[in-house]
């Protein structure tokens, strides 16, 4: 076997993130093995030659990559100029307007109009440049942030399809109380905690409240929520009718576990929610006074709020069924 | 009882389909089982099941999942009919496999029993409504905002009866408890969801088309 033949010893042109100015000098110092300086000066001679310094380091500024920032820092971790740039900006376009406005004092005609108009709009850039250039990088984060979201909801679709399903039917299929059961039922519940840890906002709509807090009670109790959204409302998280399903559906979880139907009907006039059991039912009559759950958390609450709530035996008999009525308009 | 129902499952999870498998009763044979676009085609061209229990999202083909089956396959086995099986909580998934031709719709949550059910269902002609289905049908409709449209076209709209029925499945009523409920028979029941799921398939109408684009903008 021949060896390879090693190569010389070349770093790779790239820019380092903390620089004076763009980073090219550094940059094409390491990659040639030169010093620093003379590399400055090189540029600096060039650039009297008509300026070729000057378009030779923006060329090479606007081509050569940045390096990468290491391991444990974002991949836009901000990049240091330590010459402030902006202000750079600002002053190579005040300098050269007031030279533009200088010669237009010495020329007529055409020409004079002409420099005028190139000095209007040096100034212009000057003055709006530093302000565009932020509106710039801000556009850039917010769209990569979006992205970022983007692709973590479709991961979690996807977990949601293929692992959430599978680690439900081995539930299934080992019976309630085994280990194997067990063992999955920790795995579902940390693998959900993960996919929607930091998801919901402070004051979500309605629909999304009742949707995360199902998620939620599933956790804890052996209960399974179908939420069925009909129609948009302006309901908020925050708000009395809310509360009001949350405690339904808690005591759902709580009391009656298995299938439960959460069904919210909603439409600009009025919002209708309703949570279905096919638990053992409970007479809302027999509750003792001193058992203040349903009659203040729910029937209580909708009726301060101006709302109606109504606790009946579910459909044939099986299970219990609130309803929840609620007009928004009304109740102001 | 009569000769088992023949099934072709098609998922792209080989445990979800021998779960799935063990878990159906007597009444359902299953006689072959497919995890992609293609084979699931093949699959059904072949063996011509009188049932195919059919994921929404599959891999394969040109990328349309359970509703590229159904397009496909459905002219080479006409009489096959088609369940959607779906964990998605997405309006035009899981419309856009019904108007592709499925007879219904229901969640991979579902017991053993339950799909057992809804498969005899199926195969005896009926629509099988699960209440998100029943869910997604009245937003499509705008039964909801009161916004029912004011059209001459007996497609476009339903009936209040179908309305009933829709938001009665909705709460999590079986047909038997909408049955009880409405005082009519399930044989009735049976008749309006058939015809709402007609309607689903067939309606061309704008809001319809309005409101599937709106949901995946969202």
């Amino acid at each position: 076997m021949t060896s390879l033949p090693i190569p010389p010893q070349r770093l790779p042109l790239l820019r380092p993130r903390d620089c004076v100015v763009g980073g090219v000098s550094v940059a094409l110092a390491r990659h040639l093995g030169w010093s620093v300086d003379s590399v400055r000066w090189l540029f600096v001679i060039t650039s009297l030659l008509g300026g070729a310094g000057v378009l030779f380091y923006a060329w090479l500024w606007a081509t050569v990559p940045l390096e990468d920032a290491g391991p444990d820092a974002s991949p836009e971790a901000p990049v240091r100029h330590r010459v402030p740039l902006r202000w750079l900006g600002v002053g190579v376009c005040a300098v050269g307007a007031v030279a533009l406005l200088l010669a237009w004092d010495r020329t007529g005609g055409l020409l004079s109009g002409l420099l005028l108009a190139l000095a209007v709009a040096l100034v212009a850039v000057g003055v709006f440049g530093p302000w565009g250039i932020r509106l710039w990088h801000e556009l850039i984060a917010e769209r990569t942030k979006r992205v970022r979201e983007e692709e973590r909801a479709e991961m979690a679709a996807h977990l949601h399809d293929s692992v959430l399903q599978t680690l439900a039917l081995i539930q299934n299929r080992a019976g309630a109380s085994s280990e194997v059961a067990r063992i999955a039922r920790a795995q579902e519940r940390e693998l959900r905690q993960w996919l929607y840890s930091g998801v919901g906002t402070a004051d979500a709509d309605l629909a999304t409240d009742l949707k995360d807090y199902s998620a939620a009670l599933e956790l804890d109790y052996a209960v399974r929520f179908d939420v069925v959204v009909v129609g948009q409302s302006a309901e908020r998280s925050s708000g009395e009718l809310a509360a009001a399903s949350r405690e339904a559906m808690l005591n759902a979880a709580r009391h009656a576990g298995g299938e439960v139907s959460v069904y919210v009907e909603a439409s600009q006039a009025a919002v209708d929610v309703f949570v279905r059991d096919r638990g053992p039912g409970f007479d809302p009559q027999a509750v003792p006074e001193d058992r203040l759950g349903v009659r203040e958390s729910i029937i209580g609450r909708m009726r301060r709020a101006g709302g109606t709530a109504v606790v009946r035996p579910g459909a044939g008999g099986t299970g219990t069924e609130v309803q929840l009525h609620f007009e928004p308009g009304r109740a102001e | 009882m009569s000769d088992p129902v023949t099934v072709v499952v098609v998922d792209d999870h080989s445990i979800f389909r021998s779960g799935l498998r063990a878990d159906l009763d007597a009444a359902v044979q299953v006689v072959g089982e497919a995890g992609d676009v293609d084979s699931a085609v093949a699959a059904v061209a072949r063996l011509r099941p009188q049932v195919v229990l059919l994921d929404v999202h599959l891999p394969g083909g040109q990328g349309g999942g359970g509703a590229e089956v159904i397009r496909r396959a459905g002219p080479a086995s006409p009489d096959t009919r088609f369940l959607a099986l779906s964990v998605s909580d997405s309006a035009e998934d899981v419309v856009g496999v019904i108007r592709a031709g499925a007879r219904g719709y229901i969640t991979k949550g579902s017991s053993g029993a339950e799909v057992s059910q809804a498969v005899a269902t199926v195969a005896g002609g009926d629509a099988v409504f699960s209440p998100r289905l029943a869910g997604f049908v009245l937003d499509a409709f705008g039964t909801a905002a009161g916004e029912q449209a004011q059209t001459d076209h007996e497609l476009d709209r339903l009936s209040a009866r179908e309305r009933e029925v829709m938001r009665l499945i909705a709460r999590g009523f079986s047909y038997k408890e909408v049955a009880a409920e409405l005082y009519i028979s399930i044989k009735t029941v049976e008749t309006h969801v058939s015809a709402v799921l007609r309607k689903l398939q067939l309606s061309s109408r704008h809001e319809l088309t309005a409101w599937a684009l709106e949901r995946r903008l969202l």
